[in-house]
């Protein structure tokens, strides 16, 4: 392409980046609020009640069970998940018959209150999980076809990063280096920082992204060289799953979970439980399988304790099975999804999800400011590429948060007995995204920049107020009831308002600062009409010098 | 008007850019199979059949990257086309051989 491959790896990685750059951010910001999915459901299901302090186990899940008993009467299968550092309600969940026409059916999740053990009437909503799904699963798009829109994603991005590993020549040293200056130069730097600090998550995140949808991608050489029943062997040894007692169609009586919970106990030592799955029930071959918060990336057969629900006696389980491929293939995964993250592990990967988004965005921003100076020299003004995606940076790197807050808005203001209310907070957001990206076709670049920052401060700043107004479960009642999930939300938002009103501030004083000197550029320019002007050339130079 | 001319003309620079996007798209894939092919080919007798397969899969994904950087690092569009038959064929042409001679058919 051009004379060396550092330097065509330079276009490479600039155009790589550009091209589906919009869509990467979308994909990294939904994706890094998936790490806080179960935090962002329970705040949109404001008629859940706070947390409750000192209720044992074995009490939650004799209300579990009694729940059970009256309202899942004929399932065989169901789960009961206790309250959790993540989400603080006991919730019940069972599979419903398959409608006509479908393979299985719904699974449903009811939140119980713990201390009466009736069920909670909640709001249509799509939660923190419709959130983290956009970013692999577009909204309006069919499955099929986005898994492949975002491999093709995925696949620039993992080029993105490789390149962008190779262009840099002192990877170290630079990552010590921070020119605190505008323009140019200050987003050149702003961009290697936030590219080289977490790296490792950038290539982790994108590769084990792509294995998600390993099979899908690669369907052409799993074809060539397996038949099904090869491919379903594979799969099974890919993904092994625990053996399951089947039905024997004999009733019997069963034990109380409760009861049965005291053989995971001793066999533990503690008291930890997450979650429980109930197998056959009402079945001689009834069984119950405890599971405890998962502590390793990979997978540790001691996180499970099965017993017979009859009985009452341990089943002493085969460990599942993992090859080393399997255990890569499933460590990448879990590394992704970050299930095993306790609180501080889990806001690191929300700050290393965030960081990948911001060098996303002052990649893309970079673009343009690498291009500024020549195309304000244009005649006509700037070309139709560079304001559109100038426009699509204003619209997106702005809009889309703003975009993220009108779901939240749109959770608490929609008519609760609203028809069709999950699809509509999704509406909501996607139309807002859309005003927001339009918007900057009427402004001048800065202006749009500067409004739609304070709007994006004023929406977060709002936002905590709007719960005040509509819900008992505002920042007042969490803080004192000490539910810090709930407090925590309504103060990451504050602080995400705090930071564009801060971006804000920011952009309007560099703006003024430049104003004075406006006259003075102007003559510049003039003189760089008739001449090359000398105050001008360096800057040319570390144009090419630099990007 | 003349920037549509432009997109038109052959003989402009974005045909061969074009032409290098095709071939990195396309090609890129088409090697990134022919090499799982051949990885799993070279690890049958290693680690089994079903895991030689799994780590030529794993991998694909780097040789796309590899092959997508070559194909705009190489000095004319022309010569990215030839080099990825050329190395799809390899591979495709080894993978052949070592089924014949070790007897395990994909």
């Amino acid at each position: 392409m051009k004379d060396s491959f550092r330097q065509s790896m330079k276009w490479f990685h600039t155009w790589v980046g550009l091209i589906v750059g919009w869509v990467l951010f979308f994909m990294f910001l939904t994706g890094t609020l998936g790490y806080f999915y179960q935090e962002i459901t329970r705040w949109m299901e404001p008629e859940r009640p706070f947390i409750e302090h000192n209720i044992s186990n074995e009490r939650l899940l004799d209300i579990a069970q009694a729940y059970l008993i009256n309202n899942a009467q004929g399932v065989d299968e169901w789960d009961i998940m206790l309250p959790s550092v993540r989400d603080q309600n006991l919730r019940v969940g069972w599979r419903h018959p398959a409608e006509a026409g479908k393979k299985r059916g719904k699974y449903k999740i009811k939140v119980l209150d713990a201390n009466t053990g009736d069920e909670i009437e909640r709001r249509a909503t799509g939660g923190g999980r419709l959130l983290y799904r956009m970013h692999y699963r577009f909204h309006y798009l069919p499955t099929e076809i986005s898994y492949w829109i975002v491999g093709f994603c995925s696949m620039l991005m993992l080029l993105a990063v490789i390149t962008g590993v190779v262009i840099h020549k002192k990877i170290f040293t630079d990552f010590f280096t921070f020119r605190a200056k505008k323009g140019l130069l200050g987003w050149l730097d702003i961009h290697n920082v936030l590219s080289v600090i977490a790296l490792p998550f950038h290539f982790m995140i994108t590769y084990s992204g792509l294995l998600f949808f390993l099979f899908t991608y690669m369907v052409l050489s799993t074809n060539l060289q397996t038949n099904e029943d090869e491919l379903d062997a594979m799969l099974d040894e890919i993904y092994p799953r625990t053996a399951h007692l089947e039905k024997a169609n004999q009733a019997a009586k069963m034990l109380d979970i409760s009861i049965l919970y005291q053989q995971a106990k001793t066999t533990w030592q503690a008291d930890e439980l997450s979650y429980v799955e109930m197998f056959a029930a009402n079945d001689v071959n009834a069984h119950v399988l405890f599971v405890r918060h998962e502590t390793d990336i990979t997978y540790n057969p001691e996180d499970e304790v099965m017993v017979n629900a009859v009985t009452g006696e341990l089943i002493l389980q085969k460990p599942k099975e993992y090859t080393v491929t399997s255990m890569i293939h499933n460590g990448f995964f879990s590394l992704h999804e970050g299930h095993f993250a306790g609180s501080i592990a889990r806001w690191i990967y929300f700050f290393t999800g965030l960081i990948g988004s911001a060098m996303i965005a002052s990649g893309l921003i970079l673009w343009t400011t690498k291009r500024k100076p020549k195309q304000l020299k244009n005649p006509n003004g700037p070309d139709f590429g560079y304001r559109l995606v100038e426009q699509l940076n204003i619209g997106t790197i702005v809009g889309l948060p703003i975009a993220i807050a009108m779901y939240f808005y749109a959770n608490r203001l929609l008519p609760v007995d609203m028809a069709n209310r999950v699809n509509w907070e999704a509406n909501v957001m996607f139309i807002s995204w859309a005003m927001l990206l339009i918007y900057p076709i009427f402004r001048p670049a800065n202006k749009a920049w500067y409004e739609q920052l304070t709007l994006a401060a004023l929406v977060y700043f709002a936002l905590p107020l709007v719960n005040v107004l509509t819900t008992n479960k505002h920042l007042g009642n969490s803080l004192l009831q000490q539910d810090w999930n709930l407090a925590g939300f309504d103060l990451t938002l504050l602080v995400v308002g705090g930071c564009f009103a801060f971006a804000a501030y920011k952009f309007r004083a560099l703006q003024v600062n430049i104003r004075p000197s406006k006259q003075a550029i102007k003559k510049v320019e003039k003189q760089c009409v008739q001449a090359m002007n000398e105050s001008l050339l360096p800057l040319q130079q570390v144009n090419k010098d630099q990007c | 008007m003349s920037n549509l001319i432009d997109y038109i003309n052959f003989s402009s620079p974005r045909w061969p850019v074009f032409s290098r996007v095709l071939a990195a798209t396309f090609g890129g894939y088409a090697l990134a199979i022919a090499s799982s092919l051949l990885i799993s080919q070279l690890l049958v007798h290693v680690t089994g059949k079903y895991q030689a397969i799994h780590i030529g899969l794993i991998l694909t994904f780097l040789v796309y990257v590899c092959a997508a950087m070559w194909v705009f690092s190489v000095k004319t569009a022309k010569k990215a086309w030839i080099g990825l038959l050329k190395s799809i064929f390899f591979c495709l042409a080894l993978t052949w051989l070592l089924a014949k001679i070790t007897g395990v058919a994909n």
